[in-house]
């Protein structure tokens, strides 16, 4: 056989093997995109218990590629992920608590928003869409208070890497970068930072009008997909069993709204280690509107307010002024009387008058 | 791509071995069924019966339904690997002894026996060669030790469910403090 034979033999085997090998791993890739998760991811102990939580959730009807992706749709470092895992399993090493890098996170972010547009819209406009670069490179705050490790809690609480790796300097004269300059555009507090999926929840559904107990306003409210991510322990904790705000006002303490949602937002728009009223970043109603919910006045999503007032108060108030356009925060952000904690006598200073 | 994601071509032919090694290993692992990673479903039946008797439940969770189960089943396999061999023969000696003295497994045994099972092993008064040298003694305390650190630790170590000591001590967490300390 001569070289050139052999040569064309060569080829032709390798061509062969090659072929049956795409035919083969295209086949096993199908199959694998296409098939159940209890018969694909959830062989794989440490995601099955994700794939039954999941299954009993909300989002119940989704294959898990549709959050997640498939094998190769995020190159090769998902195969190689998914490749230690199984290589550190037969190695008999624990690999739980699995956990979504900042990348990883992110593309799922963009998955939720393919369904959830109108939600992605509202957070779009309102204030915790910042951006990396809104809040790190922001020089009024860092002249003022010098970046911290605390900073990550609730701006940026999926960073891979701690402050001293993301910003630099860390002092309070600058000017400011980032160490690598591709985070500048990643949102600060992304879907994921306020809400689970992975949680026992049910799909909204029409009433069955022949059961009573079934009519809309009778049936529990559940706000199993809300929750905070916990930076320090990489841990989602549910809403519900987040603890309630304890404020003080000076020596009284204050009626907080007891609604399950709000103490989501306290953790991050929370008063000083004292829980004095109206300290660090507390906005707790106080004034005309203690104990109502942050949510009886912003929007979840947008956190917009300026349609509020008309959900309680009629058009004119009992001064017979247009609550809108009364001398608060509200009406004017320079205002002294700032909306979350407006008293009547912040205008009638003498009270008793209030009565005559 | 990130510089993460890129691949030399050792490490794609690396990713591939073990990739093709771990599918043909995946064949295995479809038999298992338990959910624990070092106890039998035997023994955590009954680990979760002594967890009820050390942290009883009340108006709030009891030991076993606030994971101390889980968190000393995955402690086992991580820091606590060198207390394997205690649970594996205290819970054994447990089971033999209710059987021997009951002729009925443990947490079959109503709510006073088993209390006055536990009190004698604490008591160091159980017989049998299996509790020689104060095994009894010594092996119900490091339940009880490790019960507590489940039930009051982070709940990122597989005990405390949801925070529920947490709440019952009336202690925030996370905590709730504010970082904003100028006005803009």
């Amino acid at each position: 056989m001569n070289k050139k034979t052999l040569l064309h033999k060569s080829l032709l085997v390798l061509s062969v093997i090659i072929l049956f090998f795409l035919i083969g791993f295209g086949s096993f890739y199908s199959y694998w995109n296409s098939a159940p998760a209890s018969k694909t991811c959830a062989s794989c102990h440490e995601i099955e218990n994700s794939v039954n939580i999941l299954a009993q959730s909300t989002h119940r009807t989704l294959t898990c590629k549709e959050c997640h992706g498939t094998a190769l749709s995020n190159g090769l470092h998902s195969l190689n992920e998914k490749s230690m895992m199984v290589f550190n399993h037969a190695k008999n090493e624990n690999t739980e608590d699995i956990r979504l890098n900042e990348p990883q996170m992110l593309e799922v972010m963009n998955n939720c928003t393919r369904c959830h547009k109108i939600e992605q819209s509202k957070w779009l406009s309102g204030g915790h869409s910042a951006k990396y670069k809104d809040i790190f490179l922001n020089e009024k705050h860092n002249k003022t208070e010098q970046l911290n490790f605390d900073c990550l809690r609730c701006h940026g609480m999926f960073a891979d890497v701690d402050i001293d790796e993301l910003v630099e300097p860390l002092d309070i004269k600058g000017p400011w970068k980032f160490k690598d300059s591709a985070v500048a555009n990643n949102p600060t507090i992304p879907c994921l930072a306020c809400h689970q999926i992975h949680n026992e929840g049910s799909p909204y559904k029409s009433p069955e009008y022949s059961n009573p107990q079934d009519i809309f306003y009778k049936r529990k409210h559940s706000v199993s997909n809300v929750s905070y991510y916990n930076r320090h322990d990489k841990t989602k904790i549910m809403a519900e069993n987040l603890p309630t705000l304890k404020l003080w006002e000076n020596e009284r303490q204050v009626k907080v709204s007891d609604d399950i949602l709000m103490r989501n937002c306290i953790q991050c728009h929370a008063p000083n280690g004292k829980h004095q009223a109206g300290t660090s970043d507390d906005r707790t109603p106080r004034g005309v509107h203690e104990g109502l919910s942050c949510m009886a006045c912003h929007d979840v999503h947008s956190n917009d307010a300026r349609q509020s007032c008309i959900k309680c108060h009629p058009a004119i108030s009992h001064c017979k002024l247009d609550v809108k356009t009364m001398n608060t925060s509200f009406a004017d952000p320079k205002s002294p009387n700032n909306i979350h904690w407006v008293a009547c006598t912040n205008c009638h200073k003498d009270a008793k008058t209030l009565k005559k | 791509m990130n510089n993460q994601n890129k691949f030399s071509r050792r490490q794609f032919l690396q990713v591939t071995g073990v990739g093709v090694g771990g599918i043909c290993l995946l064949a295995n692992c479809g038999n298992s069924i338990s959910i624990w990673r070092f106890f039998s479903n035997t023994e955590a039946k009954l680990m979760d019966a002594i967890a009820d008797q050390i942290i009883p439940p009340d108006d709030w969770p009891g030991g076993s339904e606030s994971g101390v189960t889980n968190f000393i089943d995955k402690q086992l396999v991580g820091p606590y690997v060198r207390f394997q061999q205690d649970y594996r023969k205290g819970l054994l000696a447990i089971h033999d002894s209710c059987n021997d003295i009951y002729n009925k497994q443990f947490e079959e045994l109503d709510w006073n026996e088993q209390t006055a099972f536990l009190e004698k092993m604490e008591a160091g008064k159980m017989h049998g060669n299996i509790w020689s040298n104060g095994f009894d003694k010594t092996f119900f305390s490091l339940c009880r030790d490790h019960a507590m650190q489940a039930y009051y630790g982070s709940s990122r170590h597989g005990g405390n469910r949801n925070n529920k000591s947490y709440q019952m001590l009336e202690l925030d967490y996370p905590l709730i403090i504010g970082q904003n300390r100028y006005k803009s």
